[in-house]
């Protein structure tokens, strides 16, 4: 019988018993459109995780406060890291050129009768620079391939420079959004406003600008900061010494090792850290290179993806033996059809040819209405899992490959079960 | 031997059927039941042959020898001068698709097809038959049918499914048609126009051979053949139709007097 023909006969076959049909499909369905979902979930976590260590670039190495978890809450361990430890680690460390350092703080911005609940953001002279070169946020409607300058970032104004920030000087540049809200569409620069009670001079604001991944752009507000020299902020919103996130940028990158030890010299000494019995050191920080993060990004996401094949077999292997079964009973319902189909010429392969196709169609049609379910389940996994979640598009052909697969391993028993009946006795068959 | 055969085989196209001691026998447990054992026939083109007999006499599994549908244990099947008591499956599922039509007592029509569809399905099994439609519904009218082409085998007649089987038979051009007690499921006006139809074909030429308890299918036959115990034998004497018993004889032993010119 010809391609055609079978295909057209498999078809009646499933149109015989559409409600059967359907449920044997579902058992597919189900599978490949949670193959589709999950992976999704970990398309979209490795995403995430990439884009938060983007801005780390491979000269840098960053410095991270130890913490400990105690009755199940993350606990400072030790000393925090402090504006002082980054501030001298440049003349101290000889392998490390300059430092990125950076404050976040709550505090009222206040302008007349106006005023702001905001996040404050200390950082260094050199943070635009990084953020840059990180390709962290641009101005709205940037497109990709064009080179941006810092001046890009700014509506007007400027970014403090290095001996501002030294000085503790009270000045601050101010997101679109917040100059916005405080002037109201009068010019700010020059301006005085109060942070917390401080007086600070408006010396920029910036352009209105967006996160350059959109997976971020709903979760950073990048209009809504106001940002001042690190060393103003904490003593304008801290008693104490507040942690703070050092990134330190290395002289050469392939003395990322290197620097590394002089990172840990420097700051066990400043943090009079001791080594315990067995000679380790008892360290309060952890140092972070942009290749250790990949490399355990990959292990992680190697580990996920076994962990989904596994999924994925086993969720297809029972749809598998769902069409398994209801082709074996199929096969003996039609029992004196095949008789019959034999005596009037078929011949074995064409018995295994309709009742193969019948379950590959299953199979198929199965897989097909997965993938769209699990397409249309993806908006549904990003509400549950913080916007993480981003169809992985090899999981579509993977996935569909092995829903076939699976129609033609489970379907081929039953299909040669059929083909292999003596066609008298099929014939005698109520 | 096999020069004699050779021999035998190049005269034989004269046959549209020709056997030997063709013999077929079936383990039931650790019985073997021998079903034929050794049948001699020979069937010409255009002849219509009646082979009637008790229950599991063998007329049966003869039926399905000559069908193809199962091999002999012994013995020679030649069709059409072709020896296929040893053909592969796939090679008897030709013969059964090109030179073979079935009738069947119970209609064996696939439920979910049309009546046209189940004409055309033997074209199918052919491979590419571009006008298998055309062909299948020619066969239809054939038989009677003239509307009614669309419906289900359980919208139809008894009387309108044998004679969409019968159509079916037909639609390869078949060296043989056998029929397995065509009139059996059908009342007994229904079957004698079945019967009419069949003797209507027979004299277009068409072979025919059945299988039947009834005395009405054996009627319409050239020819009756008698089998008991899986053989042939004469016919009973309290039928009292001697020369039938004559006829059957000769059958057995060539039967070219009952040839049709």
């Amino acid at each position: 019988m010809s391609l055609p023909n079978t295909f057209l006969t498999a078809l009646r076959g499933l149109a015989a018993n559409k409600l059967r049909a359907a449920l044997t499909a579902l058992g597919i369905i189900i599978g490949v459109a949670s193959v589709i979902a999950t992976l999704a979930l970990g398309n979209g976590a490795r995403a995430a995780v990439e884009a938060s260590f983007r801005h780390l670039g491979s000269d840098e190495l960053q410095i991270d406060a130890k913490k400990a978890i105690e009755d199940g809450v993350l606990v400072p361990y030790g000393e925090p890291l402090t504006y002082e430890d980054g501030l001298h680690m440049p003349a101290s460390v000889d392998l490390v050129d300059r430092v990125d350092m950076s404050v976040l703080g709550k505090s009222k911005a206040r302008r007349g009768r106006i005023v702001l609940d905001t996040t404050v953001t200390g950082l260094t002279a050199d943070a635009p620079m990084s953020l840059i070169a990180g390709r962290q946020v641009q101005p709205v409607e940037w497109t990709d391939d064009q080179p941006l300058s810092i001046s890009d970032l700014f509506a007007g104004g400027r970014f403090f420079g290095a001996d501002e920030a030294l000085a503790d000087a009270n000045v601050c540049v101010l997101g679109q959004q917040i100059a916005e809200d405080l002037f109201e569409g009068d010019d700010p620069l020059g301006e005085m406003i109060l942070v917390n009670r401080q007086r600070c001079v408006v010396i920029g604001v910036l352009a209105e600008l967006e996160a350059v991944d959109p997976q971020l752009r709903h979760r950073v507000q990048v209009n809504e900061v106001l940002i001042m020299p690190i060393g103003a902020a904490i003593s304008n919103l801290y008693d104490e010494p507040p942690p703070i996130s050092i990134t330190a940028h290395v002289v050469d990158e392939s003395e990322m090792q290197a620097a590394k030890t002089q990172i840990s010299a420097y700051l066990r000494q400043r943090h009079e850290i001791e080594q315990d019995d067995e000679g380790e050191w008892q360290d309060d920080f952890s140092l972070t290179t942009k290749r250790e993060i990949l490399g355990a990004r990959q292990e992680a996401a190697q580990t996920f993806s076994l962990l989904l094949i596994a999924l994925a077999v086993v969720s297809l292997v029972v749809g598998g033996i769902g069409i398994m079964n209801v082709m074996l009973v199929s096969v003996t319902e039609r029992t004196r059809e095949v008789g019959i189909r034999l005596a009037i010429g078929a011949r074995q392969r064409d018995v295994v040819a309709q009742f193969l196709l019948e379950a590959v169609l299953l199979s198929a049609a199965g897989g097909l209405l997965g993938i769209a379910l699990g397409a249309l389940a993806i908006p549904l996994a990003a509400a549950v899992n913080q916007g993480q979640a981003l169809l992985d598009p090899g999981s579509v052909p993977l996935s569909f490959g092995v829903a076939l697969l699976t129609g033609i391993a489970f379907g081929l028993y039953p299909a040669v079960r059929a083909a292999r009946l003596d066609p008298v006795e099929a014939l005698r068959h109520a | 031997m096999s020069a004699a055969g050779g021999a035998v085989r190049a005269e034989a196209c004269a046959w549209v059927i020709e056997t030997e001691g063709l013999a077929r026998s079936y383990l039931m447990g650790s019985n073997q039941v021998r079903a034929l054992q050794g049948v001699d026939l020979r069937i010409a083109p255009g002849e219509f042959v009646a082979v009637t007999g008790p229950s599991g006499s063998g007329k049966s599994t003869l039926m399905h020898l000559l069908g193809c549908l199962e091999t002999p244990t012994a013995g020679r099947l030649c069709l059409e001068g072709r020896d296929v008591s040893t053909l592969s499956g796939d090679e008897r599922a030709r013969i059964r698709s090109t030179r073979i039509g079935f009738v069947f007592q119970t209609f064996n029509l696939v439920g979910r097809l049309s009546a046209l569809d189940n004409v055309t399905l033997p074209l199918l099994y052919q491979g590419r038959v571009p006008d298998a439609r055309e062909r299948a519904a020619a066969a239809l009218k054939r038989v009677g049918l003239r509307e009614r082409f669309d419906h289900r085998p359980a919208e139809l007649s008894g009387g309108e499914c044998q004679r969409v089987a019968i159509a079916r038979a037909l639609v390869t051009e078949p060296a043989i048609i056998l029929a397995d007690e065509p009139t059996g499921n059908l009342d007994t006006q229904t079957g004698a126009d079945i019967m009419r139809l069949l003797s209507q074909l027979n004299g277009e030429g068409r072979t025919l051979l059945a299988v039947t308890h009834s005395g009405q299918v054996a009627a319409c036959a050239g020819r009756i053949l008698y089998m008991r115990d899986g053989r042939f034998v004469p016919a009973p004497a309290e039928n009292g139709e001697g020369a039938d018993t004559q006829r059957g004889r000769l059958a057995v032993g060539g039967g070219e007097s009952n040839v049709p010119a």
